[in-house]
């Protein structure tokens, strides 16, 4: 059974500007499926459609062509979020509230009952290690713990897929091995969880199979047994599959 | 309906957080300067003026943190992208359009009430003012003030620019005080174009004459019925700003 399904994805942005008009692809003909109960990494270079795919899924943008099914159901699709957590690569969170008030904001449109809303909301505080901050606007939270009221918002309802947007990037040792702990400790609870990454080490250490992408096509499809005992595996396959499409050269020193 | 109601709650703190407080300070200050002037003159005057000078200030300043407020709520949570996370919640664009609008009113409405109550009990030096035309006139003002954010929200998303959504909600809510001068001119117009696009202008502004009780303190209150059909047609006249705007709003991608 599948938690997630690209059917022929494709997504070209268009933008007009004074009569004229620049079309740009973000992905070209993805297929892809995701098994319910796995880790999946999205692998690519910037501008790879690493983020397209997620807002895809997460109806945020629509496709031009093709159809995204998420839990068994068409995106987008308002009741299928109910199921679904998404953290993106920043914590873009309302910094006027407290924590406190923005996972009981969260807790809320998730569709929580407000009977177990209260002990919902101070149940993820302690598990994200944020219930002396709780009180505090989130305008005065240090980076490391916006993106923990992030991850807190993302797993308030207990869904069934987890989406994380680029969860490493930008953190420090300590909170990168934090966000490995949480990724296989909601695989062990039987979640789906699907995350885009640049960091092939992390992928290498928590994914079941993984999806490189390059150019807004699926380059390559791996699984975990391809590379698990093999140092460089994975790296080798990322380098022989990726094509930079940003015009950059490489460095030539 | 936890949904919407979700959405106005943090709307309402995030307004009351910031911005809310600003213009009851403004009306106090305008208060200040009205009885400066009103001590120059004649008993009857000064209370004639203290109580339009009160309401008057009391309107336009909800009218700007109206129409200033909407503008800015939903442009800016997309630009500091905090409105990925609330639409990739169950949450239908609607109502978060609508519990958007509703927290901007009822923080609007907040201040209106405040600035009401200070200026009662600063016309009580003057003399005081009959309570039930006072609310009567107060509470119009909030139906124009609601029907102008919903048509802020509105302009906000259709031209994705704070500054041009600003500029036309002016320009609308001039255009909205003289709606049936424009009818008249246009049924007077020779021109079949002049009058077409005449009678769309007055059509598409709000129409404020039926917001507006002239009559309210020399012959005494309107009808109950005339103020049930404003308030319908406040209630309206939003109702179809917010449909177009979650028409306009269904169509976007963040």
């Amino acid at each position: 059974m599948n938690a997630l399904v690209f059917s022929g994805v494709s997504k070209t942005y268009r933008r007009s500007h004074l009569g004229r008009v620049t079309e740009t692809v973000g992905l070209s003909g993805l297929d892809l499926e995701v098994r319910r109960g796995e880790v999946f990494g999205l692998l690519g270079l910037n501008g790879a459609g690493k983020t397209t795919a997620i807002k895809l899924l997460m109806g945020l943008h629509l496709p031009t062509t093709g159809a995204v099914t998420v839990l068994g159901r068409l995106v987008p699709d308002v009741d299928t979020l109910a199921r679904v957590g998404y953290a993106p690569e920043s914590a873009y969170l309302n910094k006027s509230l407290t924590g406190r008030e923005n996972l009981r904001l969260f807790a809320a449109l998730s569709r929580i009952p407000s009977s177990g809303r209260e002990g919902r909301v101070a149940d993820m505080l302690a598990r994200v290690g944020l219930e002396k901050a709780a009180d505090r606007p989130l305008s005065e939270y240090s980076k490391g713990m916006l993106q923990r009221a992030s991850l807190a918002q993302a797993l308030i309802h207990d869904p069934e897929l987890v989406v994380l947007d680029e969860p490493v990037t930008g953190l420090d040792p300590l909170a990168i091995k934090e966000v490995r702990t949480l990724i296989l400790w909601l695989k062990s609870r039987g979640k789906t969880v699907l995350f885009s990454s640049h960091d092939i080490s992390e992928v290498e250490k928590v994914c079941d199979r993984i999806g490189i992408l390059s150019g807004g096509k699926l380059a390559r499809l791996m699984s975990q047994e391809e590379w698990r005992g093999r140092p460089d595996a994975l790296e080798q396959a990322f380098e022989s599959s990726v094509t930079r499409t940003d015009g950059v050269g490489p460095i030539d020193l | 309906m936890d949904t919407i109601k979700a959405v106005f709650d943090y709307t309402l703190k995030e307004h009351l957080r910031h911005k809310a407080w600003l213009s009851a300070a403004l009306f106090g200050v305008a208060l200040l300067a009205g009885g400066l002037v009103a001590s120059a003159l004649g008993q009857e005057e000064r209370g004639r003026l203290m109580l339009d000078l009160g309401l008057a200030a009391n309107e336009a300043l909800a009218m700007v943190s109206a129409v200033f407020l909407t503008v800015h709520l939903v442009l800016q949570e997309i630009e500091s992208r905090a409105i990925f996370l609330i639409l990739t919640h169950p949450v239908a664009r609607w109502q978060y359009l609508l519990g958007r609008w509703l927290g901007t009113v009822a923080a609007v409405g907040l201040a209106m009430a405040g600035m009401g109550a200070a200026h009662l009990l600063a016309l009580q030096a003057f003399g005081g003012a009959p309570l039930l035309p006072y609310l009567g006139v107060l509470g119009l003002a909030f139906a124009k003030t609601a029907v102008m954010a919903a048509l802020a929200l509105l302009l906000s998303l259709a031209l994705t620019s704070e500054a041009a959504a600003m500029a036309f909600s002016g320009f609308f809510f001039v255009l909205g005080h003289f709606a049936p001068e424009l009818r008249f001119l246009a049924e007077k117009s020779g021109s079949v174009p002049v009058r077409t696009v005449m009678v769309a202008f007055s059509h598409a502004a709000p129409d404020f004459s039926r917001l507006t009780p002239r009559e309210a303190w020399s012959g005494g209150l309107p009808d109950p019925a005339w103020f049930a059909l404003a308030f319908l047609y406040a209630a309206a006249y939003a109702a179809a700003c917010l449909a177009l705007s979650t028409q306009v709003f269904e169509q976007k991608e963040f």
